[in-house]
């Protein structure tokens, strides 16, 4: 039995005539799953998410987590499910301590039990040694450890992660990564919504590729990629001609699709060894030469750019 | 019920940490309370300034005593002589003036604080020895206490010495042509100073009030308190304010969306909100109450009567503060247009001069104020009145906050929902 189940998820602003964010959206997340909402920003991820909280009213369908309506039950909903938010969410003239202490309360949590979880998540985010001190003296990896520790306190069944590694270092990043790879291991299910292709390949035991508030695909890593048929990205950029090129490149046989994007032509290809040479030769007919060459393996990124006909970063 | 508590706690923490929050609360009303109590002359502690006295003799010659050939001064004249020596120039600034009329003229236009009459009876009583009495009477406006209390002292130590004098008189008229040894003149001396009661015998002093209207004496008695009270009681509604702002500010930084996603319902969080702004305002009274009282010495009144009037008040500032931001969007708009609400209110409510009751129009409007009514809570604590005296000012305020604070929560909810 899935323990989130979203089934038609819809959200309006401003009905009827105000923006669609969510568009009749529905999956369902297996116990201990990394789920990740991948897409670009304002794709509608975070309305999915605020819905899936219980802090949005969906507009039309209805999701259910462990078992509990979002739309009918939403104190049950809220007791298993711990969300960080995408902006840091906690506050910054209290300790790390002070913090997780209220933060614990809110979840019910009181007495013994509440200092134990507090020193248990206070090793979990590595923050022992500075739980006395402030927040606004923290780095952003720190407070974004904090921050996701305040979603911990309770040992919630699914715990949501909206975007939670915007704007950090390389190694905070890593280590929130590895942070909630180990909770999969512990058994914890996960919502994790990125824009970051990355991301979402690495972590995730499957990922819903969310644009323009609808879903557009969804599955584990190698079912998305066979959508795009094993296709291989080329990134070219030549010296002059950019945009005639492509359009060269474009009739060969082989190349699916050649766009221009700024200074470089992305084609998408069958065999990139078989297609190579003649992307040369079609180059110096047409006047130009290539600078420089780029081969990516198929992966989420060009199952986005297959689907959307645009770059996730976009 | 915790979880509200923990709210409350909360941002009763952050308001104490918050240096700005916690000058607009306490440290500007103890500056404007100091500056208004220096001007009234409740806080003459700092430096004391001589005390601006008149003084009037009407003193004569009792009917029918004899003129010397070379008589002695009139004991009307020694004692101004004493009231304006060299000596007593740091703490008495004496000016003497014709008639005891003039006299408490100077007092009632507030040109200064007292003024010191001495009666035409004054020498009768001093060398009469029949056991005459009469009184100096000193006409003092009640606000300049400690100038009062400088004036005094020294007419007493006056009448004192006077009285000596008086008692040694007579024991020279009763042992004259005895001759006895100097100890028995001593002995009799005492005798008779005994007799005369120091300060209470022949020449004694007798305080005067000016007589005002009922209206006229609310301008008057307690003033100085009256007017840390409306500042109190203004400097309240932005403490209050302040921490109601929170739940703005809160949802801007995402940690109010962040509690709606615990297993707290709305209800409890605005409850939370609201005990955490009640709380604050309350230890801001308290603090306050405490400031005024050691830095100004004012009596704020019976225990009952301060508690209802801090708890009432605590409750009006609170729900006026969630109606604010109940009614707007932003931290900023909270903060301009609270400010606006706050000072109309003041103003109307006689909060900066310390009108508890206004007259006329004035009045009416004042009746519109859950402020203004606080405030005559307050004037009637300070005149000593009791719990059930204050109760009865207190059931508009009451009202007021009953309304504000249903009002606000249902916006709020409805927002939070």
């Amino acid at each position: 039995m899935s323990i989130v189940e979203v089934q038609g998820l819809s959200k309006q602003y401003d009905p009827p005539k105000g923006v669609l964010a969510v568009d009749d959206v529905s999956f369902a997340i297996e116990p201990g799953e990394i789920f990740s909402l991948l897409g670009p920003n304002g794709a509608g991820k975070s309305t999915t998410i605020s819905m899936l909280s219980c802090l949005l009213r969906p507009t039309d369908g209805d999701a259910s987590v462990d078992g509990h309506s979002v739309v009918g039950e939403p104190q049950a909903v809220k007791s298993v499910i711990g969300v960080v938010p995408q902006d840091i969410a906690v506050y910054p003239d209290m300790t790390a301590r002070e913090n997780l202490l209220f933060w614990g309360r809110m979840y019910g949590l009181a007495g013994a039990e509440l200092k134990k979880r507090v020193d248990e998540v206070l090793e979990l985010i590595s923050l022992v040694d500075r739980q006395k001190d402030r927040i606004d003296k923290f780095s952003g990896g720190m407070k974004r450890r904090v921050n996701i520790g305040v979603a911990l306190l309770h040992k919630p069944r699914v715990l949501y992660l909206d975007e939670p590694t915007v704007g950090i270092d390389p190694q905070s990043r890593r280590a929130i990564l590895d942070g909630i790879l180990d909770l999969r291991e512990q058994g914890m299910t996960v919502l994790y919504t990125t824009h970051y292709m990355a991301e979402a390949q690495e972590l995730s035991d499957r990922v819903a590729i969310i644009d323009h508030g609808k879903l557009i695909a969804m599955g584990t890593h190698e079912e998305l990629v066979r959508l795009v048929g094993e296709e291989a990205r080329v990134d070219i950029t030549v010296d002059k001609q950019l945009e005639a090129m492509a359009e060269r490149w474009s009739a060969l046989g082989g190349v699916s699709r050649a766009t221009v994007e700024e200074d470089h032509a992305e084609l998408l290809v069958d065999d990139a060894n078989e297609v190579l040479p003649h992307l040369f030769e079609e180059a110096a007919a047409g006047g130009s030469r290539i600078t420089s060459v780029n081969v990516s393996e198929p992966n989420l990124e060009l199952v986005f750019l297959h689907l959307t006909g645009r770059a996730l970063r976009e | 019920m915790s979880k509200i508590l923990a709210i409350a706690w909360k941002d009763l923490r952050s308001t104490m940490r918050d240096v700005p929050a916690l000058a607009i609360m306490l440290l500007i009303p103890l500056a404007l309370a100091a500056l208004l109590g220096f001007a009234f002359g409740g806080g003459d502690s700092f430096e004391i300034a001589a005390t601006e006295v008149v003084v009037t003799s009407a003193d004569e010659w009792p009917p029918g005593s004899l003129p010397m050939h070379d008589p002695p001064p009139l004991a009307g004249e020694t004692f101004v002589e004493v009231l304006t020596s060299p000596e007593l120039e740091d703490v008495l600034d004496v000016t003497e003036v014709a008639g005891a009329a003039a006299a408490r003229r100077r007092v009632d236009d507030g040109d200064v604080a007292i003024a010191v009459i001495v009666p035409p009876d004054f020498t009768a009583a001093l060398y009469g020895t029949g056991g005459e009495r009469t009184a100096v009477e000193l006409y003092a406006d009640p606000t300049r206490e400690f100038g009062i209390a400088i004036t005094e002292a020294v007419v007493t130590q006056a009448l004192l010495d006077f009285n000596g004098a008086r008692a040694a008189a007579a024991v020279a008229a009763a042992t004259a042509g005895e001759g006895s040894g100097h100890d028995a003149v001593a002995q009799v001396a005492a005798a008779r100073f005994a007799e005369g009661g120091g300060v209470g015998g022949g020449l004694v002093l007798a305080d005067r009030e000016p007589l005002y209207t009922e209206g006229q004496e609310d301008d008057k008695v307690g003033a100085v308190g009256l007017i840390l009270a409306g500042m109190m009681v203004f400097f309240m509604l932005f403490g209050a304010s302040n921490v109601a702002r929170t739940i703005l500010t809160e949802e801007e930084d995402g940690t109010l969306p962040r509690m709606l996603t615990t297993p707290t319902s709305a209800s409890t969080i605005l409850a939370g909100k609201y005990a955490s702004v009640f709380l604050t305002v309350t230890v801001q009274v308290v603090i306050l109450l405490a400031a005024g009282r050691l830095l100004f010495g004012i009596d704020w009144g019976r225990p009952h009567a301060v508690l209802a009037l801090t708890l009432v008040g605590a409750a009006v500032a609170s729900g006026l503060a969630l109606l604010v931001i109940a009614l707007v969007k932003t931290p900023a708009q909270a903060g301009a247009i609270g400010a606006g609400v706050y000072l109309v209110l003041a103003l109307l409510g006689g909060n900066f001069t310390g009108t508890a009751t206004g007259t006329g129009v004035y009045a009416t409007i004042q009746s519109f104020t859950p402020n203004g009514w606080l405030l005559r809570g307050w004037d009637v604590a300070m005149h000593g009145g009791d719990f059930g005296d204050v109760a009865a000012k207190l059931l508009v305020p009451i009202a007021f906050a009953a309304v504000f604070f249903a009002v606000a929560v249902l916006r709020l909810r409805r927002r939070y929902a």
